[in-house]
């Protein structure tokens, strides 16, 4: 009978009746993060915004055919903010917003009909925003697009009056616009990409981002796995009998690393959710980008992750002279991890200078979240290249494990 | 008689700490051994040597016919060992807890079922109490078990530390009873530590009296009350480590 057996068996058959912390490990993630998203939405909407507008000029001019007035750029801002449920005071002068409670306050000063229909000029309008309110940001983008807008009006009726008075035949984009980007995206071998692949890519991102989770509840099993036997007072009649030692770790790094997978899946499926539910609120379906292959290579990419921070955890962990220390190597490896899939949402490891990249290979997460990009680029040979190496670093660290294993540091281990 | 261990000289320190200040023994096949001596003594760590779990510094420690640490995964095929207080996995139910060692030991799983059997009948305890889980189970019915389970493999040696310690009389008599009947049965050789002087006097062909990292007295319990002129083995002990005392 193999060793890894009896190991696998005991580890396994200990972890799953402790259904309480089994439960509270899976299920946690996928009602807190889709509830933190939905309900920071839900109640974003029930939040609301109050701005005041204040037209101090009431003047109007014309340009040519065209019709310069404060009160009609007035109407505009009011109407979009009243669109996205915005409470909108109409003031006479900016006095009688004195002692008012307001997120933005907008005003057209005099003079601004008299600058903005003059060919030297320059007008302006005031926007005064609320200290910490987040609607006032919400408010400021909605005025800043109707001034935009009303900006374009007046400079296309300037042209179309210059160009009037000149004889000469002009479209106002070519005077306003002269050069306009095309954007195209292409994938890796040059073939041009959907939108719905740049969507995929980006998705890459975020699951390689959500690694950064699965880490914490395995390496939080293997320390109960080791450490708690200690403290059980269970390893030192285990350790004395004819277990071979690399059965021993490998048996406890498996069964931790597939209870593990249960709270790690759990976790990424949360934060999925904290996106598409939100998204699905705004009638986008991010499911739809979520294809079997992407789903498959997250699985992988998880399980690869969970195994790479036990290999990595145990070295530190056996030789740790007390349980304190060896909390703090694992604190220490779970940060190195979440700097990997953090970066990775801004950075494209491979493309990093050598100086920089080859360093970070030495780790198996930097191998992980390459795979996943590797898979969404189409690229599935360089991604199993990864995948091996991922692998491989990780079994490395687990020998490594076996040859630092050392019963009498395990036995005089503080607790 | 063949010699089952023999410790030569045997020296172990912890850091500026000295453990063991050269110990030398010998356990003959068959025989019950017991050590005694004060808390600190260095009993456990003897214990933890012949072990395999721990390097003495200096000396000589073979154990039936290897030498330590050198042959360390022989040693352990052929020792059973029951750790001072050892617990049991509390998540497993008392059967399980068998199991388990039984699997480690055996060869197939049908030996390993035959072994837990065996362990079972050793803690005489019945299979609805098997069937709780071991968080349910009182101290002296964790202790059956963890003895059961240390005795079941019939190692060729077995290694005992304080098995009875902080149980009640009833259920320390009841220890004391397997590992008497037990032993005796499968003729194994049994090395045990212990405080208890009645429990020693009781168990042991021969005793060591360990104190401050060094063998006191070697004798039969017989021997040594007689050669102390003491009424009882507790006073030839309090005689004996008293002289060392200074």
């Amino acid at each position: 009978m193999g060793k890894l057996y009896p190991v696998m068996w005991k580890e396994l058959k200990s972890m799953i009746r402790d259904v309480r912390t089994l439960l509270v490990i899976s299920m946690l993630p996928l009602i807190i993060m889709p509830l933190m998203g939905l309900s920071s939405l839900y109640l974003q909407q029930y939040q609301q915004g109050i701005v005041v507008a204040i037209d101090e000029d009431r003047s109007w001019a014309i340009i040519g055919r065209y019709n310069i007035s404060s009160s009609e750029l007035l109407t505009r801002i009011v109407n979009a903010l009243k669109e996205n449920n915005f409470v909108v005071r109409v003031l006479k002068t900016s006095e009688e917003a004195r002692g008012l409670y307001y997120d933005l306050e907008v005003i057209i000063p005099s003079g601004f009909v008299k600058n903005a229909s003059s060919f030297t000029e320059v007008a302006y309008v005031k926007i005064i925003k609320t200290v910490g309110s987040v609607k006032a940001y919400d408010a400021d983008r909605i005025v800043q697009n109707e001034l935009a807008f009303y900006s374009r009006y007046i400079s296309q009726a300037k042209t179309y009056y210059l160009a009037n008075l000149s004889g000469i035949t002009v479209s106002a984009d070519s005077i306003l616009n002269p050069i306009k980007v095309v954007i195209g995206v292409v994938g890796p071998g040059g073939v041009a990409a959907s939108p719905a692949e740049e969507f995929r890519s980006y998705l890459a991102r975020i699951m390689a981002f959500s690694l950064i989770f699965v880490t914490t509840p395995s390496i939080a099993y293997i320390t109960d796995s080791i450490i708690g036997e200690k403290e059980r007072r269970t390893f030192e009649a285990v350790l004395a009998t004819p277990l071979p030692r690399h059965s021993l770790l490998l048996g406890k790094v498996l069964s931790t690393s597939l209870v593990g997978l249960i709270a790690s899946v759990s976790d990424a499926a949360g934060l999925i959710l904290f996106f598409v539910l939100p998204s699905l609120a705004y009638g986008v379906n991010v499911l739809t980008y979520l294809t079997p292959d992407l789903v498959a290579i997250h699985i992988i990419g998880v399980y690869v992750s969970i195994l790479a921070s036990l290999a990595l955890v145990l070295p530190a962990m056996i030789r740790a002279g007390s349980y304190r220390s060896s909390q703090a190597v694992s604190l220490a490896i779970i940060s190195v991890a979440s700097i990997i899939f953090f970066i990775c949402l801004y950075v494209d490891i491979p493309n990093l200078v050598s100086f920089v990249k080859f360093p970070l290979y030495v780790l198996p997460y930097t191998h992980v979240v390459i795979m996943i990009r590797d898979v969404v680029l189409g690229a599935p040979l360089k991604a199993m290249v990864h995948l091996g190496i991922a692998v491989a670093e990780s079994a490395v660290f687990l020998l490594l494990s076996v040859k630092m294993f050392s019963d009498e540091r395990i036995i005089y281990l503080k607790t | 008689m063949r010699k089952a261990v023999e410790l030569r000289n045997v020296k172990k320190s912890f850091g500026k700490v000295t453990a063991l200040r050269g110990i030398t023994l010998d356990v003959y096949e068959g025989e019950i051994f017991g050590l005694i001596g004060p808390n600190g003594a260095g009993k456990t760590t003897t214990l933890r040597i012949m072990t395999t779990l721990v390097k003495h510094d200096e000396g000589y420690v073979n154990v039936l016919g290897y030498e330590l640490p050198r042959e360390k995964n022989k040693v352990r095929k052929f020792i059973a060992y029951l750790p001072e207080e050892a617990g049991l996995y509390h998540r497993l139910t008392g059967w399980e807890n068998l199991l388990y060692f039984a699997m480690i030991y055996a060869e197939d799983v049908d030996e390993a079922y035959r072994m837990a059997e065996l362990g079972a009948k050793i803690a005489g305890l019945d299979s609805e109490v098997l069937r709780r889980k071991a968080s349910e189970y009182s101290k002296g019915m964790a202790r059956r078990i963890a003895v059961a389970r240390t005795l079941m493999s019939k190692s060729k040696l077995v290694i005992l530390d304080e098995p009875t310690s902080g149980l009640d009389v009833f259920s320390a008599v009841r220890i004391r009873e397997m590992i008497k009947n037990f032993t005796k049965e499968i003729k194994t050789t049994v090395i045990l530590s212990s405080h208890n002087m009645l429990e020693v006097q009781y168990l042991c062909d021969r005793i060591a009296l360990i104190h401050e990292g060094r063998i006191v007295a070697i004798d039969t319990p017989e021997n040594l009350v007689r050669l102390t002129d003491s009424a009882n083995l507790e006073e030839a002990f309090i005689k004996l480590v008293g002289e060392h005392h200074g």
